[in-house]
């Protein structure tokens, strides 16, 4: 099992979506920090560089995470599948549910580091405009951007953290989900594209009653801006991600291949 | 051709493998078997399943009845212990992560085998498929051959009891196939058991000990070349009588007439004179006598044909 997780990450990290994933939410921050119109359109006045990690990562976490994870995801096996590289790994004497164990480790890992290198890279752009105590939020605590006062380094740097760890959580069960669509298509453009027009289906179920649209995983893509509790939240989430993934275990497990 | 006091048990084992996809039978019940030390050839036209049967003997499809053993352990219930004892190579040519080097490949491999397979093995496999200064680059860089040849070093580095190559030579030069030949066979003398399918008949015929062809998804024929390769035939007058006349013989295992020969399967080449003589006793003159050579392409495309 540790020689295919290894083997996994390996081919993650040297897949092209994935580095450009990489490349795109590292620098997209740089471009938020001295763009003029931020204050116009998100209702935002940078004062302090602590500001800017909540604004990188809610913009990408709305559309661009998914889009990233969706593709970087359904490549783990379409890819496989399209070079043939599959069939030789399930030759050696490992279990299906072993491999797309690792796949799926491996998934739910691609949330946590976008938002770690956007997080680094708001960080490092944010420098010029200072990391000080400041009058206002970080976005990711009480009140928003707007704040509630004077905030100091540490506050800003925990209420960071948990706004970081809570997007990246948010964005597992779509790693799963791409898993998932990637084991019953076994084509990359199939899997990406299907947990695409789902996410962007729960999003049109706001038609539905309050009840269902509770349910819908993209119901909580701004987890990261809830304060308070986020317990029921978090457990929902889990449901969706365990659910997801046992569903593309059992899927790969008897497919051919 | 194979090991004399082999053990007869099958190192692989088919028993009523039927595959269905939709309405279409992709293969219909087949039994095979494959013992420790036998070169078994599969061969058959385009679309009569050989790829099929062989994804499903090595466990990467799922048979809609029957079941595939190896060594005793059935594939698809004991998948991973079963595949432990397995090398193959189900693609031709056969694949790898073309971003990593044949060795690091190599490397993926061996460390998936749990087996310990070690650096010295792969170095070992690499020098086998004269492939030592291609090793350390990627894979992308290497030819057809190259990628073919890779692949058949990858299924043998665990030493595996079972081998099974689907059209191992296709993309070789004539050094490439004869490198292939030379390594096929000498597993088999160690006691692998080797299933190959292929369309090079002639080719097989110098190396396989068994044929087995397949049409529209069934086994129609089974051959043992062994028994093929020691007939002989008798040029005479009466070819009915003097097949007749050998088959009384206690060293000819079987004997039928092909005017205007008496064809004899015969225990060995040394019986070759007593047979003359005996067919001299009988009144029926030779005229000639020779190994009958047994054109695997010739009773291919017959078979093919009518079946």
């Amino acid at each position: 099992m540790p020689s295919l997780i290894s083997l996994e990450f390996r081919k993650l990290l040297s897949s092209r979506s994935t580095r450009l994933a990489l490349i795109v939410c590292g620098l997209l921050p740089f471009l938020w920090s001295v763009a003029p119109r931020l204050g116009e359109t998100l209702n935002v006045t940078l004062v302090s560089g602590w500001q800017l990690p909540a604004i990188s990562i809610g913009l990408a976490v709305q559309y661009l995470m998914p889009l990233f994870i969706a593709i970087a995801v359904a490549e783990l096996l379409g890819t496989e599948v399209a070079q043939g590289t599959l069939a030789p790994l399930l030759l050696r004497p490992v279990s299906r549910s072993q491999v797309i164990l690792s796949k799926l480790l491996v998934a739910l890992t691609l949330p946590f580091l976008l938002v770690a290198v956007t997080f680094i890279g708001a960080l490092l752009a944010g420098l010029p405009i200072g990391y000080g105590p400041f009058s206002g939020g970080t976005g990711f605590g009480p009140g928003g951007f707007v704040g509630l006062g004077e905030i100091t380094p540490d506050v800003a740097v925990q209420q960071l953290l948990r706004g970081a760890l809570l997007s990246s959580v948010m964005l597992m069960p779509i790693a799963a989900l791409a898993l998932l669509f990637g084991a019953l298509f076994l084509n990359t453009a199939a899997a990406a594209l299907a947990t695409l027009v789902t996410l962007i289906v729960m999003r049109l179920l706001t038609v539905f009653p309050a009840a269902v649209q509770r349910l819908m995983l993209t119901n909580y893509t701004n987890l990261y801006a809830i304060q308070g509790d986020v317990s029921q939240t978090l457990t929902l989430l889990a449901i969706y991600t365990i659910g997801f993934s046992l569903m593309a275990i059992f899927a790969f497990d008897r497919r051919d291949v | 051709m194979s090991k004399s006091g082999a053990p007869a048990f099958p190192a692989i084992e088919v028993r009523g493998l039927s595959k269905v996809y939709g309405k279409v039978d992709v293969l219909s019940d087949i039994y095979l078997n494959v013992v420790p030390g036998e070169v078994y050839a599969l061969t058959g036209p385009n679309g009569s399943g050989k790829t099929t049967l062989i994804r499903t003997m090595t466990g990467l499809a799922f048979p809609t009845s029957g079941e595939v053993r190896i060594m005793g352990l059935n594939v698809h219930t004991q998948g991973a212990r079963a595949r432990a004892l397995l090398g193959a190579v189900v693609e031709a040519p056969a694949r790898f992560y073309p971003q990593f080097t044949g060795a690091e490949n190599l490397q993926i491999h061996a460390r998936l085998t749990g087996l310990g397979v070690g650096p010295g093995r792969i170095a070992e496999v690499l020098a086998l498929l004269e492939l030592t200064s291609m090793g350390g680059r990627r894979v992308s860089e290497y030819s057809l051959g190259q990628r073919q040849r890779l692949g058949v070093a990858s299924a043998i580095l665990a030493d595996p009891k079972v081998l099974v190559l689907d059209e191992p030579t296709s993309g070789l030069d004539p050094m490439g196939i004869g490198l292939i030949h030379r390594i096929v066979t000498g597993l088999a003398t160690s006691g692998c058991a080797v299933i190959l399918s292929t369309h090079h008949l002639r080719e097989i015929a110098t190396y396989a000990h068994t044929v087995g062809i397949m049409t529209a998804g069934r086994l129609v024929d089974t051959i043992d070349l062994r028994t093929r390769q020691s007939a002989y035939r008798f040029r005479v007058e009466e070819p009915a009588m003097a097949a007749a006349a050998l088959e009384k013989l206690p060293f000819v295992r079987r004997a039928a007439p092909r005017a205007p020969f008496a064809i004899a399967q015969l225990n060995g080449p040394d019986h070759v004179p007593d047979a003359l003589r005996a067919l001299g006793e009988q009144g029926l003159r030779v005229y000639e006598a020779s190994p009958d050579h047994f054109d695997l392409y010739e009773y291919y495309r017959e078979r093919v044909e009518h079946a």
